[in-house]
């Protein structure tokens, strides 16, 4: 069960563009030179994030990305979904799978994924941009104690 | 994030065992047939079982396998990181952060959902799985000794 790197990156560059849009909107350039992606690749990511409402593009030559929403709005869930699908260790639990399985109503093992999912889901749904940015400067000052002068 | 076809058809294998198993050894074929799952598949998944010491088994006639303790002891994290390796929501290499924001995202969100699915599955046995399997299959109602 695997959160691949598309779906790192994004709440990567997520929390990126919330530290450091207060100048303005942020290039895909700094994005992907902090993250250390090519710029091709955030593209491709901010393409989704743009249709799902999550990110806004600014254009003109100090154009860039914005958040669509406050960070404390866009939650780990909401990201994570756009960019990977569902939150869930198997493909049989979730609606719109494929290949329905025959076994479905009988099957004890799929409580325990639906249950898995579930708490999963929660957890994601309860951690924002906001907290993630909260998180960063309680990281930050910890590390570099001299920081507020 | 998925659990592969091994841990999955493997964890199915084992509700089975510790359904069927309660008296004598079970067959890989009676097993295949119930679960519809094919032998040679089972085959696999047994082997890695068998070296996990989560099952054992017997040859002969009468032979097949059993569950190498009781349901009760036996978690589902025992087996489905026998069959997957350790659970994680992310790639381990890529759990390595190579800077602060990721070290943020580590400690906030994959630490977390890692710490909430190892907490579930080190938390729920065999035997949970077992009654839910006899509930939905209708088996509560027979009784098994007289």
């Amino acid at each position: 069960m695997k959160i691949s790197t598309r779906g790192q990156y994004g709440l990567e560059a997520l929390v990126y563009i919330a530290l450091n849009s207060s100048a303005g909107p942020v290039s895909i350039r700094n994005i992907a030179s902090y993250c250390n992606i090519s710029e091709a690749y955030i593209l491709q990511i901010f393409l989704v994030l743009r249709k799902a409402g999550i990110v806004s593009s600014i254009r003109g030559a100090q154009g860039g990305y914005v958040l669509s929403r406050k960070p404390s709005e866009i939650n780990v869930k909401q990201v994570l979904e756009v960019l990977e699908g569902p939150l869930t260790p198997v493909a049989c639990i979730v609606k719109e799978c494929e290949e329905p399985c025959v076994r479905y109503d009988i099957c004890s093992t799929r409580l325990l994924w639906e249950m898995i999912r579930k708490r999963l889901d929660s957890l994601a749904c309860s951690i924002t941009v906001a907290d993630l940015v909260e998180h960063f400067h309680a990281m930050d000052a910890m590390q570099n104690p001299d920081y507020c002068i | 994030m998925k659990i592969s076809t091994k841990g999955r058809y493997g964890l199915r294998a084992m509700v089975d065992l510790a359904v069927y198993s309660t008296r004598e050894h079970v067959s890989l074929n009676n097993i295949a047939e119930r679960q519809m799952i094919s032998v040679n598949y089972l085959e696999q998944v047994f082997s890695v079982l068998r070296n996990a010491g989560l099952v054992k088994s017997v040859k002969g006639a009468q032979g097949g396998y059993i569950l190498a303790d009781e349901p009760s002891k036996i978690h589902v994290g025992s087996i489905l990181r026998a069959l997957e390796g350790e659970l994680s929501v992310i790639e381990y290499e890529s759990s390595e952060c190579r800077n602060m924001i990721q070290a943020c995202l580590k400690e906030m969100i994959w630490d977390r959902m890692n710490e909430c699915l190892n907490g579930m599955v080190d938390s729920i046995t065999l035997e949970d799985l077992a009654n839910d399997y006899r509930r939905l299959n209708g088996l509560d109602a027979i009784t098994y000794y007289i």
